[in-house]
């Protein structure tokens, strides 16, 4: 019986698998996402050609464009992007000091992209703005500047106090590229900012160590002692293991329904019984789309962890929930798997199935649907009562276990006790729908005829 | 000898149909039964219940000296009725499947199923998918999935349906060979002359029910014809005068001369003299007996109407216009 059972799980699995269908809309998928964040950080390391060009620049105020010259230099946009990248890595390196990970430390100084190398052309403050923006067309195609900046004369004074301060008007040719346009931004954001300090006598660095105040990420204290919160991941875990559970499901149920009615509608469904026996095709049925189920959860979390690596963030999350989503994944396959096969068996086309296989996915989304908010509220009483209903149980449970407040460990076991039984009951249903369906061709059945078949297997 | 098969009392029914009702057979080892009956008759219920894929509401069945087929699943090859393979599989990986399924070793499936499919001609498809092969080339297949565990018990349910002619007889050698080699074959099909061919025991099931276990040789002697075959040696002799003699009940012009139906209780010795002395022959032979005309006696009787019997033959032949050409 087992090898037999081995056999068929085999043939099952490889052809699920090796298809194409499989392959681009399965795997694909999470392997694009994958080389995305490897690759992005590279991609963004990487030294683009160097930018160089000039700048058109009206001042109507007189005070910006001293201050302007100082912040555009191409030696102060380095400094900048050097201050930014080193603050990136102080966190990186403060999240892999605290969870353990002391070989994720980035050790060298972070690189850096080339500065763009813009030189500023002062244009007086009485010229004609058509004529100047003429030049960010330029003849044969070729604009004379990259960028046209125009001051309003209230950038650094209010007219009175219930106004702001003016501001600028950038025009752009279309050589600007959206990177250096934001190069351009920041530093004109900037020298307007320090002329507006100047004039009102005031010290830059000092607001700026006055005004500045550093968030701690809060600490969690329990009786198994102090760990920092991430709130981000606890309130994005809830959802990402529902989503994970929900795909592994569909996935493999949903190749368990159609390769059950195709098996059945090519009529080679009596060609195995006679090899082997009804139970022995179920069993291999289901746990080869276990496999197919298990092989897709394991690349979207296997993604999920190397990203996590990526960004020195791994200790963050908790092992144990890995193997929690297992557990449950295994237990709710059983339940929903089931359910599916069993509608493969009774109809004879696909499009029969829809009637039959509604309440099961209105039974699949509910749950789903529900995770983001359970884990929201992990310990509500709705949340805690869901944890006990079946099939919605798994989905709930799993989410209050991803969330920051876990429950206890007793009401996690009954959840998994139930969930057992409910996927003894439904496999034991399956099984009985099965061995009749099969052989049955004609009018699809309705809920009460399998109740029927149920009762005649 | 012991029974390879064994039903006592088997019954089973559909809804308010009954489909099988008190089935007993016995079928010893190394023999070739033959299982025959109108389209409904209950023949692919009762194949369906010896191979464990359809249970009975009650009676009892041992196959090959086991409980159920189920647990000689190895031992039994079957050809079922609606055949079925994986489209999108090639031959020689269902080969592989069905023949490691049913216990085989790779080395040994692979082996068996190259040399079977050289003898089928099929020997170029071995590498091909499925789906690419033509309705004749994978019914080949699918026979050869069937023998490929060199069974010991070999069930057909109508294995010529939709054969040409050259593949009915490729795959009767083949049979001829699984009977030498000693497997019992149960070969159910509604076309008479192919059972009459190929077996030495026939069964005849009418509504579920069993009306004839007899063997071939047996019916010959227990039904004999009543009907004497006559070709004339002077084509313009008046045939027709041959229905003044004694004995004789009916004459029904042929194309070479006509066939002679006598009477009950005519000794058809006595009739075929006195039909050569009033005519000369160039042919004259006793028509051999058909299962089909067996078929209509024992369910319909001597006295039925014609419309009836008519009806019944009509049955007997089915829907299943390929097996009258096969």
């Amino acid at each position: 019986m087992i090898r037999r059972i081995a056999l068929i799980v085999r043939r099952e699995f490889l052809a699920t698998v090796t298809s194409k269908g499989f392959i681009l809309g399965v795997l694909m998928m999470p392997l694009l996402l994958l080389m995305v964040v490897l690759l992005a950080p590279r991609i963004m390391d990487a030294h683009g050609p160097e930018v160089r060009g000039t700048v058109a620049v009206i001042d109507a105020d007189g005070r910006v464009l001293p201050e302007l010259r100082v912040t555009l230099h191409p030696d102060e946009i380095a400094a900048r992007r050097m201050e930014d990248a080193r603050r990136q890595a102080a966190i990186r390196r403060e999240i892999a000091e605290r969870t353990g990970r002391l070989d994720q430390i980035e050790p060298k100084e972070p690189k850096i992209k080339p500065s763009p190398v813009l030189t500023i052309v002062e244009r007086p403050a009485n010229t004609d703005l058509d004529t100047a923006k003429a030049a960010l067309i330029g003849t044969n195609g070729e604009p004379e500047h990259l960028a046209l900046v125009v001051i309003h004369d209230d950038v650094t004074v209010r007219r009175d106090t219930e106004h702001e301060y003016g501001t600028y008007d950038l025009y752009v040719s279309k050589s600007l590229s959206g990177d250096t346009e934001s190069v351009l931004q920041e530093s004109l954001q900037q020298a307007l900012v320090a002329a507006r300090l100047k004039r009102s006598d005031l010290i830059p660095s000092e607001i700026e160590a006055k005004t500045r105040v550093q968030r701690p990420n809060a600490i969690l204290v329990t009786a198994s002692g102090e760990r920092e919160t991430q709130r981000w991941l606890t309130a994005a875990l809830p959802f990402i293991a529902g989503l994970l559970l929900f795909m592994g499901v569909i996935a493999g149920g949903q190749t368990l329904m159609t390769s059950t009615v195709e098996e059945k509608s090519s009529r080679v469904v009596e060609v195995l019984l006679a090899a082997a026996a009804p139970l022995e095709l179920m069993w291999g049925k289901l746990i080869a789309q276990l496999g197919v189920g298990l092989l897709i959860v394991g690349v979207y979390v296997g993604s999920g962890v190397l990203s996590l690596v990526q960004f020195s963030m791994f200790g963050l999350l908790d092992p144990t929930l890995i193997g929690y989503l297992v557990v449950f994944y295994l237990l709710a396959y059983l339940v929903y798997g089931a359910l599916m096969l069993a509608i493969g068996a009774a109809v004879n086309q696909i499009a029969d199935a829809q009637s039959l296989l509604g309440p099961v996915m209105i039974l699949l989304l509910i749950p789903y649907a529900l995770t983001p908010m359970i884990g929201q509220a992990p310990n509500a009483p709705l949340s805690v009562v869901a944890s006990f209903i079946p099939p919605i149980n798994l989905f709930a449970m799993l989410a209050r276990v991803a969330s920051d407040a876990p429950p206890p460990a007793w009401q996690v076991g009954v959840t998994m006790l139930i969930g057992v039984g409910t996927a003894l009951l439904t496999v034991w249903f399956a099984a009985k729908v099965f061995r009749i369906g099969l052989l049955m061709h004609g009018k699809p059945p309705n809920v009460r005829t399998l109740i029927r078949w149920v009762r005649m297997a | 000898m012991e029974a390879a098969l064994e039903l006592k009392g088997l019954n089973k029914s559909f809804g308010a149909t009954r489909a099988i009702e008190d089935l007993d057979l016995v079928i010893p080892y190394g023999a070739t039964y033959g299982l025959i009956g109108p389209s409904g008759a209950g023949k692919t219920t009762a194949i369906r219940m010896i191979m464990s894929i359809l249970f009975p509401d009650s009676g009892t069945l041992r196959v090959l000296d086991r409980g159920s087929a189920l647990e000689a699943k190895d031992r039994i090859g079957y050809l079922p009725e609606e055949r079925g393979v994986y489209r999108k599989m090639r031959v020689d990986a269902f080969l592989l499947y069905m023949g490691r399924l049913k216990g085989g070793t790779r080395a040994a499936v692979e082996a068996r199923a190259k040399a079977l499919l050289t003898r089928l001609g099929l020997a170029d498809a071995l590498k091909k998918k499925c789906e690419d092969l033509s309705k004749g080339m994978l019914q080949r297949v699918q026979f050869v999935a069937a023998i490929i565990n060199e069974p010991e018990l070999l069930i057909l349910d109508e294995p010529f349906s939709g054969l040409d002619p050259v593949s009915v007889r490729l795959l009767k050698e083949l049979i001829a060979e699984e009977q030498q080699r000693g497997a019992t074959i149960i070969f159910s099909t509604h076309v008479m002359s192919h059972a009459e061919e190929l077996c030495q025991q026939i069964v005849m099931i009418h509504k579920g029910r069993k009306v004839l276990d007899a063997p071939m040789a047996g019916l010959r002697r227990q039904y004999d014809a009543r009907t004497i075959c006559f070709e004339p040696l002077d084509r313009t002799a008046d045939l027709m005068s041959l229905k003044e003699l004694p004995g004789i009940e009916r004459v029904r012009l042929t194309d070479e001369g006509c066939d002679i139906a006598l009477a009950p209780d005519t000794d058809p010795a006595a009739a075929m003299r006195a039909v050569v002395a009033a005519i000369a022959p160039a042919r004259i032979e006793l028509a051999r007996v058909r299962l089909e005309d067996v078929f209509v006696r024992l369910v319909s009787g001597d006295g039925a109407s014609s419309e009836s019997q008519h009806a019944l033959r009509k049955a007997l032949r089915g829907s299943d216009v390929e097996g009258e050409i096969a």
